[in-house]
């Protein structure tokens, strides 16, 4: 044996007063697909952890070295006993069990040390990277900061992606959803805005956590590995319940996760927290209240879904200053079934949040990326918080492309089309292109709005429109080598004066001088 | 339903009806109602409430050894005081795997002072 733990031994044989352990204790009547009827455990209360008695009857020598203990969570107290959800391995527990009560609220431990890494929805690294020393335990549930503590949402939370941060702004400390079909870009929506907070300045940069409920672990890898080769992972702290893992745990990994979130905001830090995604954390909590016999309702979910997801979101908020000033800001993220938005878990968080940003299969399909329909996205907070060069810019944006959509469907018709119809719908087609965006490639702010600036001053008129993207990426090139003292401006001061401008006409002069082959629409 | 007329059947040989007595009243009920097929169904209900009966009133003394046993009745004795549990409601088990000490569980508490519990915790403590 490694002679420090056998010194550690000798330490802990020295100070070792002999004592009686109490708690109250009850017995597991039945168990099954993760839930067990308990009988006794008169005072327990709920949302109580409660251990699971493996030892008992085992020789010393057998319980030395054994799994960590096993424990359940209390989530129904009836009449004759408790029903609780086992937070681990269900075929660990045996009829005739002793479950002893804790008197202890769920809890995850938070601090500096979970940067940079993946834990499970208990709180526990999953990483391989050893655990936690130094962190500070948080309560899973509680009650959201009331209406004194709070401050409305001024400061803005960069996406990096141009058709959000223009036309549906986010601010700190704002609820905006991410809702669509499967597979259309929601998560890179998320994952982009992740990679997007290393543009910031580090003492004004988010903690960003990503809460992965119900994903492949295929899926939450590629995600790690992609943060960490964008370095956002030493930011970023993941929290992955995975779709082998029990229903329990998916529908505590939001709130876990926004425990951990908490510690960061009573800090006076920000945080950016995703949840990807609360339809299966919906799912899951479906399971589990129909197997802990509640009575169900509209699409069989229990009768308190909508608490589920208000009192996880109600989390999210801006601090005032004597409260520190810190702030959560959350990304949910809802999977809809063939674009069906009035279905009952949609409809729910579409009330709950601040704003919602809709993805379209049709838009995806057609190679709009990220497949945003702006016309019915919206961010109720976030405009108050969007900087005045970005309003400079993307003031009319929206109102253009509304009625290009308005104007798309005559275009199949254009030969007859009136010149002032035909220019709206030319330079809404490069709007279109102006506003894709590649995947995994955050634009910072400044650089948005040099862009926006130049869309909105028909620079890309004359460009052919298969080549605005190119043209596009040439011109952002060219602003961040020649011209990064005005994009600085912009950065600093947030608005577009009218120095600023002139310095970004005399740019694009030069750009357009520089390279007129891409100028000439064929 | 067979667990309500086992609780009926329970509670009516708790209030100090003859078992016989009760059984035969259930057995008429049923009878009457075209259910004595639910009797067998019954009596495993009637089984499983009095265990759950006996493990809510019944306190264990489980000691590693034999010889231990006065010194278990010894140190519990003020714990019993606070249950209000006479000694001789304590029935008393021999259990080695608790290498030392006592160990006492019943009514809903479970007191531990086994050696058992202080060498793992001592274990635990030391590899953490």
């Amino acid at each position: 044996m490694d002679s420090s733990v056998v010194q550690k031994i000798v330490k802990e044989i020295e100070k070792f007063t002999p004592s009686h352990e109490s708690a109250h204790v009850g017995r597991v009547t039945a168990v099954g697909d993760g839930v067990v009827a308990i009988d006794g455990l008169s005072k327990a209360v709920m949302s109580e952890i409660i251990i699971f008695e493996e030892g008992k009857g085992k020789k010393l020598a057998d319980s030395l070295g054994a799994q960590r203990e096993l424990y359940g969570l209390i989530l129904n107290l009836e009449e004759d006993g408790v029903r609780a959800t086992i937070l681990g391995d269900t075929s660990r527990v045996s009829e005739g069990m002793t479950v002893k009560s804790t008197g202890k609220i769920l809890s995850v431990p938070s601090g500096e040390e979970l940067l940079g890494r993946v834990v499970n929805a208990l709180g526990e690294p999953i990483d391989g990277k050893g655990p936690f020393k130094n962190t500070t335990m948080m309560p899973v549930e509680r009650q959201a900061a009331g209406v004194i503590d709070r401050k409305s949402v001024t400061v803005p939370l960069q996406t990096g992606i141009k058709a959000i941060d223009s036309m549906i702004p986010i601010g700190r400390g704002q609820r905006e959803l991410i809702i669509g079909d499967r597979s259309i870009g929601k998560t890179t929506v998320a994952i982009d805005t992740i990679i997007n907070q290393r543009n910031e300045p580090k003492e004004k940069r988010p903690i960003c956590i990503y809460v992965a409920i119900g994903q492949k672990e295929s899926k939450t890898a590629r995600i790690v590995e992609q943060l960490r080769r964008e370095r956002a992972l030493e930011y970023t702290i993941v929290v992955d319940a995975p779709a082998s893992a029990p229903a329990a745990l998916q529908f505590l990994a939001p709130f876990s996760g926004v425990a951990i979130g908490e510690y960061f905001m009573e800090a006076g830090r920000d945080v950016l927290i995703i949840y990807d995604d609360l339809s299966k954390q919906a799912v899951a909590y479906r399971e589990l209240s129909l197997l802990l016999r509640r009575p169900p309702g509209r699409e069989a979910y229990p009768g308190d879904i909508f608490y589920l997801h208000s009192r996880l979101l109600e989390r999210a908020c801006r601090l005032n200053e004597e409260k520190g000033g810190g702030s959560i800001t959350a990304l949910p993220i809802i999977e809809t079934q063939e674009g069906d938005v009035s279905a009952y878990i949609p409809t729910n968080v579409i009330s709950i949040t601040d704003g919602q940003i809709f993805l379209i299969a049709e838009l995806f399909n057609k190679g709009v990326r990220p497949a945003i329909d702006v016309g019915i996205s919206v961010s109720r907070v976030g405009s108050s918080a969007q900087t005045k060069a970005m309003k400079s810019v993307a003031g009319g944006l929206k109102l253009e492309l509304a009625q290009f959509r308005e104007l798309e469907a005559f275009m199949q018709f254009a030969q007859d089309l009136d010149k002032v119809t035909a220019d709206r719908i030319a330079s809404g087609v490069r709007m279109v292109e102006v506003l894709k965006q590649k995947n995994g490639a955050p634009i910072p702010v400044e650089m948005q709005v040099a862009i926006l600036y130049a869309a909105g001053n028909k620079f890309f008129a004359d460009v052919a429109v298969n080549k605005v993207t190119a043209v596009e990426a040439q011109l952002a090139e060219y602003l961040d080598g020649q011209h990064a003292k005005t994009l600085a401006e912009i950065k600093k001061s947030g608005q577009l004066s009218d120095d600023t401008k002139k310095a970004l006409n005399k740019a694009m002069e030069e750009f357009q001088l520089a390279h007129k082959e891409l100028f000439a629409t064929d | 339903m067979e667990t309500a007329y086992a609780q009926a059947l329970w509670q009516m040989i708790q209030s100090g009806t003859a078992p016989k007595k009760a059984l035969s009243a259930l057995h008429e009920v049923l009878a009457l109602r075209g259910r004595t097929a639910l009797m067998p169904r019954i009596a495993r209900a009637f089984a499983r409430i009095a265990a759950r009966d006996q493990a809510r009133s019944g306190i264990v003394l489980s000691v590693a050894q034999k010889k231990d046993e006065k010194l278990g009745l010894k140190a519990i004795k003020d714990i019993l005081k606070e249950m209000s549990v006479k000694a001789d409601e304590v029935a008393l088990n021999v259990d080695e795997s608790l290498v030392g000490g006592w160990r006492l569980e019943g009514r809903g508490r479970l007191v531990d002072a086994s050696w058992k519990k202080d060498l793992l915790s001592i274990y635990n403590r030391s590899i953490a």
